[in-house]
């Protein structure tokens, strides 16, 4: 029942796709101003019947119906209702289902939002992304179709992987496709853009708020799912530099590199070319990262649907993607001008890009360069973490001084006269570097420097944010909230890295470990019955000798029966200045039990201040409502 | 004045960064650079299997026989092939991989470079 409501308004969206495309274009060479109000209509309908199709799938979940193949795999009557609701985009066929939502809706909201820009110009741009619904659509109906049906109908299903049974990564996919799939819209205009010749200053009027709505949600959705890693998979880290979270960072460097240099073109009408080659190019790195993520040719712990039948697809859809885009990126191509100088804002948000583009490239590097060579050579390579740290912590030394000094300076050129702030600003850096440094502990030359840097970009803004409060002078605000929460992370990170205390080791119920000044004391294990898992907890009792505090830390190893998985969850003590982290787990054929503790500095102030870049994002979408 | 000031930066930066040799190995750090060969993209020092912990006591026996790191690394690698470590060493295969993020790097500074240069000269006519 619910399989034949879902594939009939699936194929309704699609009929309503081929609808528009073709009233479009009829409607593009009238010479009339307005565009059709029956597009509209199509439009208001393929969004009513896309989102239909969506709570379709949801109510199937909800009342577990286990006709839809889909529910069966993934679902269970014993679930928590809120994971059944979740369940619906944690699993592959769901969650192309809201990526055509998602799809449908931004070029619903897009129509209906730019009145005031060229007819043309909307229009091609509701054609592009018609097709980009057709092509996700066809991929949809062919080879993902959640709403496939089974018989006999089983009685129960098989069950959510247990990792997935968490609130953040139940809301973690939907911000991540806001992000992700959101980067169609201005795809499209890109291309749009092209098109109808609509370019320069304008167009990056019609693009920016959508360009920001993505990188907020982009932002939003990587800290998200950062958190959920740590507590979940029970390591203690927060980035990994794993294959999945790799992919997710590659159109986040390029969206942030195209928010930078929108302003550019709002504000100097150039740099149009670049801005366009951005825009196509966040989506086509979203396309690549799903794909690469979606097809199994990455081995990462975040891969829960893979299957090489979806690679193919999402390959040659996406080659065509980036051929039909470069066709047109040259055969529209017309040569600018540029004039920069040395000493102007703009050439500093050029230096943003250079290194965007770095960083950009290096991640794609380490991502493909073990494919290649396995293919080229048979030679299998890891490229993990010491290789991206390597490479790209150095430069964010100079990237971190950057970002303080550019806002600075004025739009086409500035005066050199405020250089010996900077010069005290970085001098007041070095002191507490060599505060730190003497106080708290040593650390490299390297660790200095990004010390230095973070603590100057730091005080930069905390200077920039008192002028704000005394000209109320709001506009700069949303840059100045995300640089220094950019400051913030990269110190709490580095402070994080030199001063954790991490140890691993075996103890048996009854013995005592002592690290530095804390006390592990293995007391007690129980056992516990809950609604879907079993829970074995061990009691842990934990003495600091430093300020005589005993804290209990309770770890668990959860049993899932359906299906049948063990998960470690991590006893976390959170404080401002440290995160107590506690993982057990068993050690086969004996009584020990496998124990990681660590002591991890600042933890919560990391997270406030990446969540503090996301906050300059939504704080700058507010402040464009009000100025309207 | 401002080539004092960045003198002083430094020498200060160099005073301060002398104390910090570490020799000390630490376990942990050798851990998280090694994959655990059965699982999904885990390093040794995360993973709970079976084949983690074994490798955990190869390690460990091989620091108390007084072997150094790029030892235990280049033993695993014989074992287990190259898949194993997380930091790919610098050879023939690998040149590129080290190589051209630097590259890329040098490149889009000369393209910034000849931009403003270029900016400079419009200017000028």
């Amino acid at each position: 029942m619910l399989s034949s409501i879902g594939n009939i308004l699936v194929i309704l969206v699609l009929t309503l796709s081929f609808l528009i495309i073709y009233n479009a274009s009829l409607d593009i060479k009238f010479s009339s101003q307005s565009i059709k109000k029956n597009i509209y209509k199509l439009s208001l309908f393929q969004t009513t019947f896309t989102v239909l199709s969506f709570f379709t799938l949801i109510i199937g979940f909800v009342i577990s119906d286990f006709s839809l193949i889909n529910v069966y795999e993934n679902s269970h009557t014993a679930k928590p209702f809120f994971y059944k609701v979740a369940g619906t985009w944690g699993n592959h066929e769901g969650s192309l289902l809201l990526w055509v939502n998602i799809l449908v809706i931004f070029s619903y909201l897009f129509l209906v939002f730019n009145h005031i820009h060229d007819k043309k110009f909307r229009l091609y741009t509701l054609i592009v992304q018609n097709i980009l619904i057709l092509g996700f659509l066809f991929f949809l109906l062919l080879n993902s179709n959640p709403f496939n049906s089974i018989y006999p109908i089983p009685l129960e299903g098989l069950g959510l992987n247990p990792i997935l049974q968490d609130p953040a990564l139940a809301i973690h996919p939907p911000l991540l496709y806001v992000g992700f799939v959101g980067c169609s819209i201005f795809f499209s205009a890109a291309m749009a853009s092209l098109l109808s010749g609509y370019g320069g200053k304008i167009f990056a009027q019609s693009i920016k708020t959508w360009v920001k709505i993505s990188w907020c949600f982009q932002t939003l959705g990587i800290i998200v799912g950062s958190i959920w890693a740590y507590y979940e998979l029970g390591w203690g880290g927060f980035w990994f530099w794993d294959p999945v979270e790799n992919a997710s960072l590659l159109p986040w460097f390029a969206i942030t590199a195209l928010m930078h240099s929108l302003i550019v073109l709002e504000k100097r009408n150039t740099l149009y070319s670049w801005v366009i080659i951005l825009c196509l190019l966040t989506f086509i790195l979203s396309v690549t990262g799903t794909f690469l993520v979606r097809s199994g040719i990455l081995n990462s712990v975040h891969t829960f649907a893979s299957d090489p039948s979806r690679g193919i697809y999402i390959l040659l859809f996406l080659s065509l993607m980036i051929f039909s885009s470069l066709i047109i990126f040259f055969t529209k191509y017309k040569k600018e001008t540029y004039n920069f100088n040395l000493k102007s804002r703009e050439t500093f948000i050029l230096v943003n890009n250079w290194f965007m583009a770095f960083f950009l490239l290096t991640v794609l590097i380490g991502m493909l360069y073990p494919i290649f060579l396995d293919v080229l050579t048979n030679v299998k390579i890891s490229v993990g973490p010491p290789f991206f740290n390597i490479v790209i912590i150095p430069l964010v030394v100079p990237f971190l001084f950057f970002m303080a000094i550019g806002p600075k300076f004025g739009w086409v050129k500035s005066r050199n006269k405020f250089f010996y702030k900077f010069f005290f600003l970085i001098l007041g850096a070095v002191i507490i570097n060599i505060l730190i440094f003497y106080f708290f502990g040593k650390y490299s030359f390297l660790s200095n420097l990004i010390f230095i840097a973070a603590i100057f970009l730091i005080l930069q803004s905390c200077i920039d944010v008192k002028k704000i409060i005394n000209n109320k002078n709001k506009f700069e605000l949303p840059r100045v909230i995300s640089h220094l929460g950019f400051g913030l992370l990269v110190f709490f990170i580095g402070v994080n890295y030199q001063f954790s205390l991490e140890e691993d080791f075996n103890l048996k119920v009854g013995e005592i470990k002592k690290i530095n000044n804390y006390e592990v004391n293995f007391q007690d294990i129980k056992i516990k019955d809950n609604k879907n898992y079993k829970a074995v907890i061990g009691i842990f009792k934990l003495t600091n000798f430093k300020n005589n505090l005993v804290q209990y830390l309770e770890p668990e190893i959860r049993i899932y029966s359906n299906p049948e998985t063990l998960t470690y969850e991590a006893a976390i003590k959170t404080k401002i200045t440290s995160d107590l982290y506690l993982t057990m787990s068993n050690v086969s054929r004996s009584d020990y039990y496998n124990i990681k503790f660590q002591n991890k500095p600042f933890m919560i102030c990391i997270w406030i201040s990446a969540l503090m870049i996301s906050l300059g994002g939504f704080v700058q979408l507010t402040l464009k409502k009000n100025e309207d | 004045m401002k080539i004092k000031f960045f003198l002083f930066i430094i020498c200060v930066l160099i005073t301060t960064s002398i104390h910090t040799s570490e020799n000390q190995i630490k376990l942990l750090e050798v851990y998280k650079n090694l994959r655990c060969l059965v699982c999904q993209g885990q390093s040794i020092a995360d993973s709970n299997s079976d084949f983690a912990a074994t490798i955990k006591l190869v390690v460990q026996d091989q620091l108390n026989e007084g072997k150094t790191e790029a030892e235990i690394y280049n033993f695993l690698i014989s074992k287990y092939g190259e898949w194993i470590v997380y930091q790919p060493s610098l050879n023939k295969n690998n040149f590129l991989l080290w190589f051209l993020p630097y590259l890329i790097f040098a490149v889009g500074g000369l393209v910034l470079f000849f931009i403003i240069q270029k900016s400079r000269h419009n200017k000028d006519n």
